[in-house]
């Protein structure tokens, strides 16, 4: 093994010195040119990046909040959204459900973060009541879903109510489930 | 129950010729079939040679007849009898034949042309049996008041029998039938439909002020259920109050005050009452429970109303200043738009029984209480006509909701309107 790697050594040192011999011999060859390297670095040079700083100004635009994003909207738009669930309540009464509670939670926190929008809950009856009987439940139903709003922290002032009776059903088939969906209340923004 | 009820009329028409009962009883015995009246009301005759004259004539002959029939006071002899006597000759009546089949009134009604309007019309009304002449009437008219002449016409013969005059009457209600529930008034009997108000708003609960010139309602406008007093006439609209959610107004009987419902206070509907002219506004309930439905009795010094103070809708009547409330409604568990007869002595209101609803009378002088409908509908929103016999009201019996009339007693159930859905109906006095 030893005996392979000194053998080796010494043709590589043979090798290279032949190799340095015939440099000599031969003529210097002329530097490259280093033209085709100069015509790149005008380019590099003229890379726009002015024109982006020029542009920021712009990008300026999204800052807005969230909320005076939402603002914009007219309030025919935002009632189209419904950003309020409505609520339902039991045949021939008018208070709050269990199950309304987490939805009037939520409707809460959207009137929090949204702090300038003005509402308006309608109460609404199923056709099983009598027509002056409803109105009065209807309104009822608006006052307990007003009531709850404001014991989670929200203005009276930004809340009006108004009772329907059972004149404007949202479904008009004449079953339990009809009428579930017609026992309700539901909001909608009247200012922002 | 009917049949013990007719048990019990029959009774009575036996006891009739000997005691003399207050009117309300009289008008129990026609329940049997008992003609009060007898009028015998021959073919007009036309005096003129244009067919229009006669085809007015008779139209207004088929109108007053058809007003007589409703009115529960008259029954008209059948025609057919007409043909055992002499035909009629206004210039001698014989007074013999009318009596042999049975007539006790006979109106005899001439028509002939008029130099200003399209008719003239004169009707004349003798009682047979003395045969004496008791009153006429004349009307000059345009053909399309052809209709009023013969409802004027009618209400005299009623006037005379000291009946309160009930065809000229208007019904003012809430109709969809263009899309929207707008006010309309017909008149008594479904004809002349017409719509009072064009607006793209919710338009409820119309009542009459007594001299039926205007209409008390209610108009969701905004956010705000406001209440209004309208004219039709003049086009005129006033408003008195469009704080909260205000309805269910009721005129006083002698028009001077206006009660109605409101939730401007607490969210809680509560009853009102303003001036006529929607002025001066008082409250009349203090309670956290529902108080709604004011219905005047016709001496204006009480007020019919629904309350669930006691824990379902009952009917309450209090002193028309607020106070002295009792309780009048029993033995169900929702009761609701209370109509107090003109009569006085009757209370109409909608029962409510497993999700049934049913348009019941109480006697407030017996306590006894009649069914009037018996259908397996909502039956709503009772209003009396202006003699106590007749009561207009709102039912879904054909599927949509339309207004129905019918008597005191259950009897002669009619549709009157049949476009759209029509309900809220108010009966002018």
């Amino acid at each position: 093994m030893k005996k392979l790697a000194i053998f080796s050594l010494a043709f590589l040192l043979v090798f290279s010195f032949m190799i340095s011999c015939k440099k000599k011999v031969e003529e210097a060859p002329p530097p490259p040119l280093p033209e085709p390297v100069q015509e790149e670095q005008p380019v590099i040079e003229e890379q726009p990046v002015v024109e982006e700083v020029e542009e920021e100004p712009v990008v300026e635009e999204p800052q807005l909040t969230e909320e005076e994003i939402y603002l914009q909207k007219s309030l025919d738009e935002m009632n189209a959204e419904a950003p309020m669930e409505m609520i339902y309540f039991d045949f021939d009464k008018y208070f709050i459900r269990d199950d309304a509670k987490p939805v009037l939670e939520a409707n809460a926190e959207w009137l929090e973060q949204f702090d300038s929008i003005q509402i308006v809950i309608e109460g609404h009856c199923d056709e099983r009541g009598t027509e002056e009987y409803n109105l009065s439940l209807g309104e009822k139903r608006a006052k307990s879903t007003l009531d709850y709003l404001v014991s989670l922290g929200i203005s009276a002032d930004r809340i009006k109510i108004i009772s329907y009776g059972k004149s404007q059903p949202i479904d008009l088939e004449h079953n339990e489930d009809a009428w579930q969906k017609n026992r309700r209340a539901q909001s909608k923004i009247i200012g922002k | 129950m009917k049949k013990s009820l007719i048990l019990v009329c029959t009774i009575l028409v036996g006891l009739g010729a000997v005691i003399v009962f207050p009117q309300q009883e009289v008008v129990i015995s026609i329940k049997d079939g008992m003609p009060v009246i007898p009028l015998a009301l021959p073919e007009f005759i036309s005096q003129s040679t244009a067919p229009e004259i006669k085809s007015y004539g008779e139209k207004l002959h088929q109108i007053i007849s058809a007003d007589l029939e409703y009115s529960r006071v008259f029954q008209l002899l059948p025609k057919s009898h007409y043909s055992y006597i002499r035909s009629l000759n206004p210039k001698k009546i014989h007074f013999k034949d009318w009596e042999s089949i049975q007539a006790t009134l006979l109106m005899v009604g001439i028509l002939s042309d008029s130099e200003k309007k399209d008719f003239l019309f004169e009707g004349k009304v003798y009682d047979v049996k003395s045969g004496r002449f008791i009153f006429g009437k004349r009307y000059q008219s345009a053909e399309s008041l052809l209709r009023l002449v013969a409802h004027k016409m009618a209400d005299e013969i009623m006037k005379i029998y000291g009946e309160r005059p009930i065809f000229t009457s208007k019904v003012v209600y809430i109709s969809n039938r263009d899309g929207n529930d707008e006010l309309y008034m017909m008149d008594y009997d479904g004809e002349n439909q017409t719509r009072l108000t064009f607006n793209k708003i919710v338009d409820y609960m119309p009542a009459w002020s007594v001299d039926a010139k205007k209409i008390a309602y209610t108009s969701y406008r905004g956010t705000e259920a406001g209440l209004y007093i309208y004219n039709p006439y003049e086009g005129v609209r006033k408003e008195v109050t469009s704080s909260g959610t205000n309805f269910a107004p009721a005129f006083s009987p002698d028009g001077k005050k206006l009660a109605f419902c409101s939730t401007v206070e607490e969210g809680n509907s509560e009853i009102y009452v303003a001036n006529s002219a929607g002025t001066n506004i008082k409250r009349l309930t203090f309670n956290i429970a529902i108080d709604t439905s004011p219905s005047w009795s016709p001496n204006g010094r009480e007020i019919a109303f629904t309350s669930d103070r006691g824990g379902t809708p009952q009917i309450y009547v209090m002193d028309a200043e607020g106070s002295n409330v009792r309780r009048v409604s029993f033995g169900g568990s929702y009761h609701d738009a209370p109509a107090w007869s003109p009569t006085g002595d009757r209370i109409a209101y909608v029962s409510r029984v497993d999700q049934i609803f049913d348009i019941y009378v109480l006697n407030l002088r017996t306590n006894k209480i009649i069914k009037l409908t018996e259908s397996n509908a909502r039956n709503e929103s009772p209003t009396w006509s202006p003699n106590g016999r007749h009561l207009i009201f709102s039912s879904n019996l054909s599927g949509s909701i339309q207004l129905y009339t019918i008597d005191y007693d259950s009897l002669n159930l009619k549709r009157l309107t049949s476009k759209g859905s029509n309900k809220l109906p108010d009966w002018s006095r």
